[in-house]
């Protein structure tokens, strides 16, 4: 009975969390008022003052990641809607998506490799520019922590998106096309809804960039890494 | 009321497509997880019109604006590896915001050079 009270408190924890995190992004929008960041943190430090284990916190949380897997099938729905602009602009999105791939990919385990980090790190990285959802089961096909992996792919979507300004500007891509397929590639989720306060239409190419992105990542991923891990 | 059912109903749509995919998956070894199979899998579907869009649009919205929250609990596990991050773990941040910003140069690059000259007659 004790512990189905302390599951709910921390799934309800859970999600009053979220809903304030959210209220904080709106009233100050920005990459670091990003709600995963936000309500992971309010949470933290919770746990941490009242000492309770992560152990106990998921009794109650891990009904909440039960729909992650329904939640990635539902980017079907997104890039039907954009079709339209995917067909128009296949080419440079798909062979830019591709080329991010595989320069994120290799480029974060190559470095990783060279200044010596342990191997778990290194896997539980290689998929960080795809979203959260996507990243961690690559993860875990890989043999790394999926729980690193969030918090390495929610680094690269807060600094992609803090970056992409000054990267856009200083190698004057102006066009909403390549702009939307760089932070999409690059930064996910984080990066698209800035992508969509910059122009709809930038947002729109973002959005199918980061679908195509989890999705060629996903066929590369564990072959890639493995090549460039021997 | 009616609305929550709807969303309740397209999800248990998602759903579907996600255990079939994991289903696929599982019979290709798992080189390609279920869930990206199943979204492949519902796109076809959608562009194929077996599936109608009016079948699984409440759910798959609702599920998308709030994608984050079904990864709160897994981040907050990051509790539990506070310590590496003290040590050469903390190189790893440099790591991955050089790896980013490699990857909008050469995607956004990539992009730039096919968008040249080929669509520039309106927009």
């Amino acid at each position: 009975m004790i512990n189905l009270i302390v599951a709910l408190l921390t799934f309800i924890g859970t999600i009053c969390a979220y809903i304030i995190a959210r209220i904080i992004n709106q009233r100050y929008p920005s990459p670091f008022t990003v709600p995963i960041l936000v309500s992971s943190i309010i949470l933290i430090f919770f746990l941490l003052t009242f000492n309770i284990n992560f152990e106990t916190f998921m009794t109650g949380a891990q009904w909440i990641d039960k729909l992650l897997g329904p939640a990635v099938v539902a980017l079907a729905y997104p890039l039907y809607i954009y079709r339209k602009v995917l067909h128009r602009y296949i080419l440079p999105i798909g062979i830019g998506v591709i080329i991010g791939a595989i320069v994120g990919i290799s480029s974060g385990v190559l470095l990783a490799k060279w200044i010596g980090i342990d191997n778990f790190l290194i896997l539980s990285m290689a998929s960080k520019s795809v979203t959260t959802p996507v990243a961690m089961e690559l993860s875990e096909a890989l043999g790394g922590v999926p729980t690193l992996t969030a918090v390495f792919v929610i680094l690269a979507g807060i600094i992609g998106t803090v970056c992409s300004p000054y990267i856009f500007k200083w190698f004057s891509f102006n066009h909403y096309v390549v702009k939307g397929i760089a932070i999409g590639s690059a930064s996910h989720a984080i990066g698209t809804s800035k992508a969509m306060e910059n122009s709809q239409q930038e947002g729109v190419v973002s959005t199918v960039s980061m679908v195509l992105s989890a999705l060629f990542v996903s066929v590369i991923v564990q072959g890639l890494t493995r090549l460039l891990m021997l | 009321m009616k609305k929550f059912s709807q969303i309740i109903v397209h999800i248990a749509f998602l759903f579907f497509f996600y255990f079939l995919g994991t289903w696929i998956s599982d019979l290709l070894n798992n080189v390609i997880p279920g869930s990206v199979i199943g979204m492949v899998l519902l796109f076809l579907a959608l562009m194929s019109k077996v599936i109608k869009t009016e079948w699984i649009e409440e759910g798959a919205q609702f599920l998308i604006r709030h994608l984050s929250l079904f990864f709160i609990p897994v981040t907050v596990g990051i509790i539990e590896y506070l310590e590496l991050f003290s040590g050469k773990g903390i190189l790893l941040v440099g790591v991955i915001g050089i790896s980013t910003i490699l990857v909008l140069i050469s995607s956004g690059g990539t992009s730039f050079y096919f968008i040249k000259g080929r669509y520039e007659n309106n927009d």
